[in-house]
């Protein structure tokens, strides 16, 4: 009963309602303008909720997530271009569709496949996050440890290119994380004896600076870049066609809420697999895959959204992020004096509740202006981005300052956002960066709990690794992706599979 | 699914999130620089990390520092390797691809914007950088710009300072009445 009460938190304080409303309906736009994205939008909001009260926070931030999702599809489907890393999949056959003149069509049924993608997610949230936060509570420190190392490795080899610049990035974040006086001893971590370095750098500098001055640099040169002027019309679609792939679409949104739930992998990796299953259980697709066939939208879409529910497990019940939204919710957690971990669980249980019922009417949100207003949607992703860049850079400015109300956190951003800027240019993944700032502490500290209660004995500790089946499954998966990068394994996959996937 | 698709080939200069730049069998321009840059700048970090507590204990506060500099290097050093080898993007310049004028102008507005905000205040600095960087971006009157670039400022004073209750620097300007006459507008807000 107190569950149900707490669920429905939102729905006794209207200005709360308004804000998830407000926050998806701001998520679908962020997520559809080319140039801006979810990760940008949430670590520039983190520091704008800084003052307000947890709840109207956390709604506005869930709803700007769950819209983020699904409109990052919006402008893989229209232009070609994925808003967020979850649509890439999505673009492969919308973009297709929508060059047949049949984007109306394709935006109408990702719209509805993404609110059952979404709500299957919050479902298996909701019915899992309890056992799992009990189950945690028998984790140990090496466990966390290695939970934290794994999920940082996933992200960096998952969800781009090359994953030693992702064990780059990974580490830096980790290092990132470790400047200033540390926790336990006091002792100065790469401070360089500089006062302003004692403090340690504001986490929200370092994700302002990657996600949202980077991003707006990278966009200078685009900016003569007009957007394609798309013709819509019926977008609310058919409910036979939505019972067609109704069976399709309850196997990708399991996919999506089990990828979505391993720390580490969130949507865009669920989208992608999604996308594979349904190429391979689809025999006789009306088009064929990557030249508009629905199945190729379907399955991602609501593999994404289901992500969503699923990254939600992970954060809450272990306090480790399923990417990088996830990681800046979990630093948005943080600044407002909240832990989360098995411990938040059991001693605010409302808490997670009252983010279930975000979620879900977020989710509600997401049908309801998927499916209107199609014309302010085709202004708005036409503004142009010799405006939107002042804008991005403006707010990343008083974004940055306004946390601490101090000028080094600008330049903190500022030169976290130069060499996003080259990151980015080179190939390497940003997330990693980002999970390895949120995790740095909890990584260090579990660590230094492990280690200490096996009495400072690496052969104790390996002992106690190989005893557990948890820690061995965990100790395993971290080894098996470093292996996977060694040149013999690289050489070994050449020969069985091929040159071709080298 | 080819882990290293990144959307089509036309985004190599990683436009959004989802499309990290950059090539996978190619370097492009400045690509190798900037790999020697990161495996001296993570030597030197290990180095620094020894220096927190060097071998002391398993538990010591530089452990983990020691640990993650130690991975940043060889990671560092093995892509510095593998670039190496690859030929240049044939197609591609350091000036005109990866850091064009254009970027060079932006990041020195930052700067100056930083330098400016505490004397001059919040609303002059950001009316100053959105004028000249809508001018600079738009290329049309200055009546469009004017118009563009102060009515986006107001939304967002009105959002962040009233709406939000950021902190912004005051500087030359008398904040405060303002607020309070918006304040008595929208009583309540989300405070």
């Amino acid at each position: 009963m107190d569950t149900i009460l707490a669920m429905l938190t939102i729905f006794t304080q209207p200005e709360l309602l308004v804000l998830v409303g407000v926050g998806t309906f701001a998520g679908i736009y962020i997520g559809a303008i080319p140039g801006l994205s979810v990760t940008m939008a949430v670590s520039i909001l983190i520091s704008f909720t800084f003052s307000w009260d947890v709840y109207p926070a956390i709604s506005l931030m869930v709803g700007i997530y769950m819209g983020g999702v699904y409109g990052g599809s919006r402008t893989a489907i229209l232009l070609n271009i994925p808003g967020a890393p979850s649509a890439i999949a999505t673009a492969m056959d919308g973009y297709p569709m929508a060059k047949r003149g049949e984007a109306g069509q394709a935006i109408g049924v990702t719209t509805v496949m993404s609110f059952f993608g979404g709500l299957i997610g919050i479902l298996v949230l909701a019915l899992a996050a309890p056992f799992v936060s009990d189950f945690a509570l028998t984790f140990q420190p090496r466990d966390y440890m290695l939970l934290a190392v794994l999920g940082i490795l996933l992200v960096g080899s998952l969800s781009s290119g090359s994953l030693v610049k992702g064990i780059f990035a990974g580490a830096l974040g980790i290092a990132i994380g470790a400047v200033g006086r540390d926790p336990l001893t006091f002792t100065e971590r790469f401070t360089f004896d500089l006062q302003i370095m004692e403090g340690g750098i504001s986490f929200i500098a370092v994700m302002i600076g990657m996600f949202g001055v980077s991003e707006a640099l990278l966009q200078l040169q685009n900016v003569g870049m007009k957007a394609v002027r798309q013709k819509i019309s019926k977008i609310v679609p058919s409910f036979g066609t939505i019972r067609k792939y109704l069976p399709l679409s309850l196997q990708t949104s399991s996919i999506g809420v089990i990828i979505g739930a391993l720390p580490g992998t969130g949507g865009d990796i669920a989208a992608l697999m999604a996308y594979d299953h349904a190429k391979r259980v689809t025999k006789n697709p009306e088009r064929p895959f990557g030249e508009g066939a629905m199945e190729g939208l379907v399955a991602p879409e609501t593999a994404n959204n289901a992500a969503v529910g699923g990254a939600f497990i992970p954060m809450m019940t272990l306090g480790i992020p399923g990417d990088a939204v996830t990681a800046i919710m979990i630093g948005a957690l943080f600044i407002h004096g909240l832990n989360p971990g098995p411990m938040l669980m059991i001693d605010q249980p409302d808490m997670f509740w009252f983010i279930v019922g975000a979620l879900l009417t977020a989710n509600v949100f997401m049908l309801i202006f998927g499916l209107t207003g199609i014309k302010i949607f085709t202004k708005i992703v036409e503004m142009p981005r010799s405006v939107i860049i002042p804008l991005i850079l403006l707010l990343s400015i008083v974004g940055a300052y306004a946390v601490n109300n101090s000028i080094s956190d600008v330049y903190w951003m500022l030169g976290f956002g130069v060499f996003g800027y080259f990151m980015r240019h080179y190939g390497y993944p940003l997330g990693p960066v980002i999970l390895g700032v949120i995790l740095s502490r909890l990584l260090d500290d579990n660590w230094r709990r492990a280690i200490i209660s096996e009495r400072e004995d690496l052969g104790r500790f390996f002992e106690g690794i190989f005893t557990s089946p948890l820690s061995l499954v965990l100790f395993v998966a971290v080894i098996l992706i470093f292996v996977s990068q060694t040149p013999l394994w690289m050489s070994m996959k050449r020969r069985v599979f091929g040159k071709a996937t080298s | 699914m080819d882990p290293d698709f990144r959307g089509d080939s036309d985004h190599h200069d990683g436009t959004s999130d989802a499309t990290p730049g950059g090539y996978t069998e190619q370097r492009r321009p400045g690509e190798l620089g900037f790999a020697i840059f990161l495996s001296v700048a993570s030597l030197f970090l290990l180095y620094s990390a020894y220096g927190i507590s060097g071998f002391e204990a398993l538990s010591a506060p530089g452990a983990v520092p020691m640990a993650t500099t130690l991975v940043m290097a060889v990671a560092a050093l093995v892509v510095t390797a593998r670039t190496a080898r690859f030929p240049l993007v044939p197609t591609e310049t350091l000036g005109k691809d990866i850091l064009p004028p254009l970027v060079l102008v932006f990041i020195g507005f930052l700067i100056l914007f930083g330098l400016l905000l505490k004397p001059l205040g919040f609303v002059p600095t950001a009316a100053i950088f959105l004028v000249v960087s809508v001018k600079l971006l738009a290329r049309k009157g200055w009546g469009y710009t004017f118009a563009v670039a102060l009515g986006s400022l107001v939304i967002i004073w009105i959002v962040f300072r009233v709406i939000f209750t950021v902190l912004l620097p005051a500087g030359i300007l008398p904040e405060a009445e303002f607020i309070q006459f918006f304040r008595n507008l929208v009583s309540g807000g989300a405070s």
